[in-house]
């Protein structure tokens, strides 16, 4: 089963400070640890919201929204991806994930369970998106 | 240049309501013409927060938190990851995608040459060799 790891924003993501360079080697550790048990998909960081922006769609109309947003903490600073065999072994793993925004800081991190195609009703639709995968990964 | 595309949740997917078939057949198409274009590189579904957990960190303390979690709209339901040419062509994309009645949010991933100086050539090997191990695995 895979999980995704969400690193929350907060003040200084927003404005676009870059990590010092300990936590920086912290992340790079914690990362070279999953990849080395197997268990690492993806990881990234995502620019401040002000780069960003949000489409709202509402009775057939598009409206596009620029960023910045305002509630710091809701935002997404970074993600992780990982493959494992059980959520306490994801959960074991999030409590080993370095404090996000330094030791000193406050941070947060939230783990979810990604959908597997087997979680669907079978269907054509889902026959497709198997089909597609299958070619992804070619 | 990569975006994360963010699909937020609502009262269906905290609630573990699959999408309908119809939704899934139109999601399908649009993927597979994102695919055609090769803007696809990821997407995919989370499960409802009543199955995710979020660890707080404070200190030297880690407080693991069960789901689900209140805050609905702030919640993330799905993302995809493209790549795109500039941020224009991403929310042209997204002006085309089947929703009705949601909101996305679209940022922009970091990418090494982002973080100057503080990406030490060091990370930058080690990086690309965490690149390479995962790259076979997704």
């Amino acid at each position: 089963m895979r999980f995704m790891i969400i690193v929350k924003g907060n003040a200084e993501t927003e404005a676009g400070a870059m990590p010092p360079e300990d936590l920086f080697t912290a992340m790079a550790d914690y990362h070279d640890q999953l990849a080395r048990a197997g268990v690492l998909l993806d990881a990234s960081g995502l620019q401040p919201t002000s780069k960003g922006a949000r489409i709202k769609y509402s009775g057939g109309k598009r409206t596009v929204i620029d960023g910045p947003f305002a509630e710091a903490k809701e935002l997404i600073a970074g993600y992780t991806l990982i493959q494992v065999k059980s959520r306490d072994e994801a959960m074991e793993w999030a409590r080993r994930f370095p404090a996000p925004h330094g030791e000193t800081a406050e941070g947060e991190i939230e783990i979810r369970q990604l959908f597997e195609l087997d979680d669907f009703a079978p269907s054509a639709a889902v026959e497709r998106f198997r089909e597609m995968e299958t070619r992804s990964k070619k | 240049m990569r975006f994360m595309v963010l699909v937020k949740a609502d009262k269906d997917s905290e609630a573990g309501v699959l999408p309908d078939g119809k939704m899934l057949t139109e999601m399908g198409k649009f993927n597979e013409e994102l695919a055609k274009a090769g803007v696809l590189l990821a997407g995919e579904g989370l499960q409802a927060s009543s199955k995710g957990a979020r660890v707080r960190f404070s200190g030297k303390t880690r407080t693991v938190i069960d789901g689900p979690f209140a805050e609905t709209k702030e919640l993330v339901a799905g993302f995809w990851i493209w790549q795109v040419k500039s941020r224009e062509e991403a929310i042209d994309w997204l002006k085309r995608a089947p929703f009705d009645n949601a909101e996305v949010e679209i940022r922009q991933i970091f990418e090494a040459e982002d973080f100057g100086d503080a990406f030490t050539p060091e990370l930058r090997e080690a990086e690309e060799r965490l690149r390479a191990q995962t790259a076979g695995r997704r």
